[in-house]
């Protein structure tokens, strides 16, 4: 700043009377606004080293990122897994064991309403935002509410849950359970969305009773 | 923030391209439509040769916003177009697959077919 107002200096010289007077203004103003910013100087010097010495510290942690991301590809190749919050592989079998057991039954119960070609998927390495998935093929509405309300049932009496979805028939009536969907679909619709190819990859769950019947 | 004359992609594949909103259901007077809101729109544009047509009125869920929804922790996702998906009047979808990502706000709102259909969940 004191050598904006040297500059300043010599060109008020160059002008007449008043524009002088308003220069020697400026100018008296700008000296005055350097005087304040020579006594704010040092924490501006000291803004500046701590400006500086922030990418400096940054470009060094980049640095150990880099290196250590690089230690980690290495060792797991490019999918990291993170732990944190994740929770223990037992603890998790013992959830996927719960939820399949849930699913079982009401898979069972599906078939005791003879709903053809169920079928239950694990789609739990497919899609984050649930476990078991269940289609069920039911010929007529009436029949469509039958199994779903007997799901239902089934699902608050021995399991305390109650479903989120569909409540009324509907030609793709959807129960979800959290962990298990059920998809209930009539056959024209069943072959419409053909959610098993869509699923393709899910693993298939052997189920306890005879389905072969459905067709 | 969709509002009626907003022009919105069509990502399933039911066959239309892109919709105008001409009205917003369920939200009594409010002014803007987010994402899980429903619809009702008109085809502006469509493949030839499917089942829906140019200026058809249909009701669609809107998937995807400009304006970043908001979660509770924080988090919020900036799409980078406004997309919509075509229901029928009982809440199923008129495509059978959908493209791109779309937030899972969408099965606490009861869309969970869409969400079942959907390539990817954020």
């Amino acid at each position: 700043m004191p050598a904006l107002a040297a500059a300043a200096a010599p060109y008020s010289g160059h002008h007449q009377c008043t524009a002088r007077e308003k220069h020697l203004s400026m100018q008296f103003r700008s000296k005055r606004s350097a005087r304040l910013n020579s006594q704010r100087r040092p924490r501006c010097r000291l803004q500046v080293s701590i400006c500086q010495s922030r990418p400096s510290n940054d470009s060094v942690v980049g640095v150990d990122d880099d290196d250590a991301l690089d230690d980690l590809l290495n060792k797991y190749g490019k999918v990291v897994y993170q732990g944190g919050d994740l929770k223990k592989p037992s603890e998790e079998a013992e959830d996927d064991a719960e939820s399949l057991s849930f699913a079982v039954a009401l898979a069972k119960v599906a078939n005791d309403v003879k709903a053809a070609d169920i079928r239950v998927l694990f789609v739990k390495p497919l899609v984050y935002w649930t476990r078991f998935f269940i289609i069920v093929t039911a010929f007529s509405r009436p029949q469509i509410d039958a199994i779903g309300s007997r799901i239902r049932d089934i699902a608050k009496k021995q399991f305390t849950r109650t479903a989120s979805g569909d409540t009324k028939p509907n030609s793709w009536t959807l129960l979800d359970f959290g962990d298990v969907v059920v998809h209930i679909f009539l056959p024209p619709q069943r072959a419409f969305y053909n959610l098993e190819e869509f699923y393709g990859n899910a693993t298939l769950i052997e189920l306890p009773f005879d389905n072969s019947l459905s067709g | 923030m969709i509002q009626p004359q907003t022009l919105l992609n069509v990502v399933d594949n039911s066959g239309a391209q892109e919709l105008m909103c001409i009205r917003i259901k369920g939200t009594g007077n409010h002014r803007y439509a987010h994402i899980g809101d429903i619809i009702v729109a008109v085809i502006k544009e469509a493949v030839p040769n499917m089942p829906l047509e140019r200026s058809e009125v249909i009701r669609a869920v809107i998937v995807r916003t400009c304006k970043e929804p908001k979660r509770d922790n924080g988090m919020i996702i900036r799409y980078d177009d406004n997309a919509a998906v075509i229901i029928d009047q009982e809440g199923n979808p008129k495509g059978t697959r959908i493209f791109g990502a779309i937030a899972r706000e969408l099965r606490q709102l009861n869309f969970t077919k869409i969400v079942s259909l959907a390539p990817e969940v954020l």
